[in-house]
């Protein structure tokens, strides 16, 4: 009974944080009309919020069959794919880090700096980079897509959160847990499944948080900057460009891209229901 | 490896034997310690021997070096016939922490398990024991709880389950009640006497408390600070212990002789020098 108040209580919020956000950007408008506001309040560059949504049906291109809706729907899909395929490659390779850095204290020294540095190189300037050299690569008949590149870029920023929280997880185990493991003559193998991982949980589950953000951030940024076709990124910039004759569409995408968001982070947050259910409820992330 | 006594008697009368055992830290440094120096003991089976001392005295770094959790700088230690490498290796000692340190993903249960698990034991075998286990500690209807449901007391009592999964016929205890309060505490010291008495285990137990030392032990080993050395062993002749003991006169006596060797002065109690034990 408590737990559904408490729910019921958690959605009523969450509307109230939408209508005051509504309220907020309407009242901007009326003020803009009103006195002079250093930015542009007209209804091509905001438009009112019901414009926005009636946006949502209007027809992609004039005559088109698919609606802006669909289009923004299928779009996202995409990009929430890719950012997926870049969220486990980030998770694999940053858990993989964190276990090497982990069992040989000289890997911490040598490849922590060289993670931290990897994350100050700028996504504008790598993405043509890997895109330039992707394209190079093809195994057999495997021709790299440039789609590889953006789950690439995806992975390239999801892998550090969680390598660095992965490795403050692992090594979380208290010394007394550790000699109990000694005292057992239990294998390094054992000693990593049994007692590290399951310690490291409560700091890997808000790592992956942050790397699930960072996935989909990466894709929308990456999409643009390499021009992959198909996607939420690529779409924004699209829209935007045809933003004087339909103001609405563009934040029509871009809300697709914040769906896409939440919809990583319900994803992660499921996961870390699943995961974290056997621990105390202080210790959650 | 034989454990057999060949002859000599003694052998399997033994449950842990220290000879010449020096321990020091950082040797060579300018932060060089002495941790243990020259320690011999002898601990015969089915032995309760108190480690009592000073912070710093080196008890906790005697038990390691018993439980083969850090190496001794130099003399020998056997357990139960065998060097404690390969005491360890066999499983022949329980330890139990002054933190339970049981896992929290884990249910009670399935913390009792853990030893066996890493031993291979089957499902169904290590179910079965963990219960029996849980039984004698009174516990066994907690046993699908998590760790953290239980109390302090509760918490250690699994964790003596724990150190008693493989049936070692040695436990190093490391100050286990030390983070318990005082009629938690008592009542655990009963509760180990009586465990004690069912499975005549040998026991290494350190403690800073004289009380506790005392109404547990056969032998008290008293040792001093920088450098950790065996300064005493007092030896307690309380016979059954119950209720009343700890009211007792004879209880009293041993208490004094052992802060008294702890304040590093002689009394006319019941003693003996380190060299006739």
């Amino acid at each position: 009974m408590r737990r559904l108040k408490r729910g019921a209580l958690g959605v009523m919020w969450a509307l109230g944080g939408v209508l005051i956000s509504v309220l907020m950007w309407e009242l901007v408008k009326w003020l803009g009309g009103v006195i002079s506001l250093p930015m542009n309040t007209s209804d091509s560059a905001m438009p009112h919020v019901w414009t926005m949504i009636g946006g949502v049906g209007q027809p992609e291109v004039r005559g088109s069959e698919t609606t802006v809706l669909e289009a923004v729907v299928a779009a996202s899909a995409y990009s929430l794919l890719i950012a997926l395929g870049g969220f486990i490659i980030g998770v694999s390779v940053g858990l993989l880090l964190a276990i090497v850095m982990q069992r040989f204290a000289f890997m911490e020294r040598g490849l922590l700096p060289f993670v931290i540095a990897s994350q100050t190189v700028p996504l504008i300037a790598l993405a043509p980079l890997i895109t330039g050299i992707g394209n190079r690569i093809s195994v057999g008949p495997v021709q790299w897509n440039t789609t590889y590149s953006v789950m690439f870029i995806a992975a390239y920023l999801a892998f550090f959160p969680l390598s660095v929280g992965a490795l403050r997880g692992l090594q979380a185990p208290t010394a007394t847990a550790l000699e109990l493991m000694r005292s057992y003559a239990a294998t390094e193998r054992a000693i990593l499944f049994k007692l590290r991982f399951p310690a490291s949980l409560p700091y890997l589950v808000p790592a992956m948080k942050v790397s699930a953000a960072a996935a989909v951030v990466g894709t929308v940024v990456a999409e643009i900057s390499t021009g992959v076709k198909g996607g939420i990124g690529r779409l924004i910039v699209e829209y935007a460009r045809e933003a004087t004759a339909q103001p609405a569409k563009v934040y029509v995408a871009v809300f697709g891209a914040i769906c896409m968001g939440l919809i990583a982070a319900a994803i992660v947050t499921a996961l870390d229901v699943y995961l974290t259910r056997n621990l105390p409820k202080e210790s959650r992330a | 490896m034989s454990i057999e006594p060949t002859g000599e008697a003694t052998t399997t009368e033994v449950a842990v034997r220290a000879e010449g055992v020096w321990k020091v830290f950082n040797p060579g440094l300018a932060n060089e310690v002495t941790a243990l120096q020259e320690i011999d003991l002898t601990v015969t089976r089915g032995e309760f021997v108190s480690l009592i001392g000073p912070s710093g005295c080196g008890k906790s770094t005697l038990l390691r070096v018993i439980a083969d959790l850090t190496h001794a700088t130099q003399g020998a230690i056997q357990v139960a016939g065998m060097t404690a490498a390969q005491a360890r290796e066999d499983q022949r000692y329980g330890m139990a922490f002054q933190q339970a340190a049981l896992f929290d993903w884990r249910t009670v249960r399935r913390n009792v398990e853990l030893p066996l698990e890493l031993q291979g034991w089957s499902k169904d075998k290590r179910r079965v024991r963990a219960m029996e286990l849980l039984e004698m500690v009174q516990l066994a209807d907690f046993a699908e709880h998590r760790p953290w449901e239980l109390s302090g007391g509760m918490q250690q009592r699994v964790a003596i389950a724990r150190s008693l999964a493989v049936d070692p016929p040695l436990l190093l205890m490391d100050e286990p009640f030390g983070a318990l309060d005082e009629m938690t505490r008592e009542r655990m010291q009963n509760e180990l006497l009586r465990i004690r008495e069912e499975t005549g285990k040998s026991i290494i137990f350190v403690t800073h408390s004289i009380p506790e030392a005392v109404y547990l032990s056969d032998r008290v080993v008293v040792m001093s600070a920088r450098p950790g050395r065996i300064t005493d062993v007092i030896s307690v002749n309380l016979g059954q212990r119950n209720e009343d003991t700890r009211e007792a006169e004879v209880f009293f006596e041993s208490v004094t002789a052992v802060r008294e060797a702890l304040r590093g002065r002689t009394s006319g109690a019941v003693r003996s020098r380190v060299g006739e034990v």
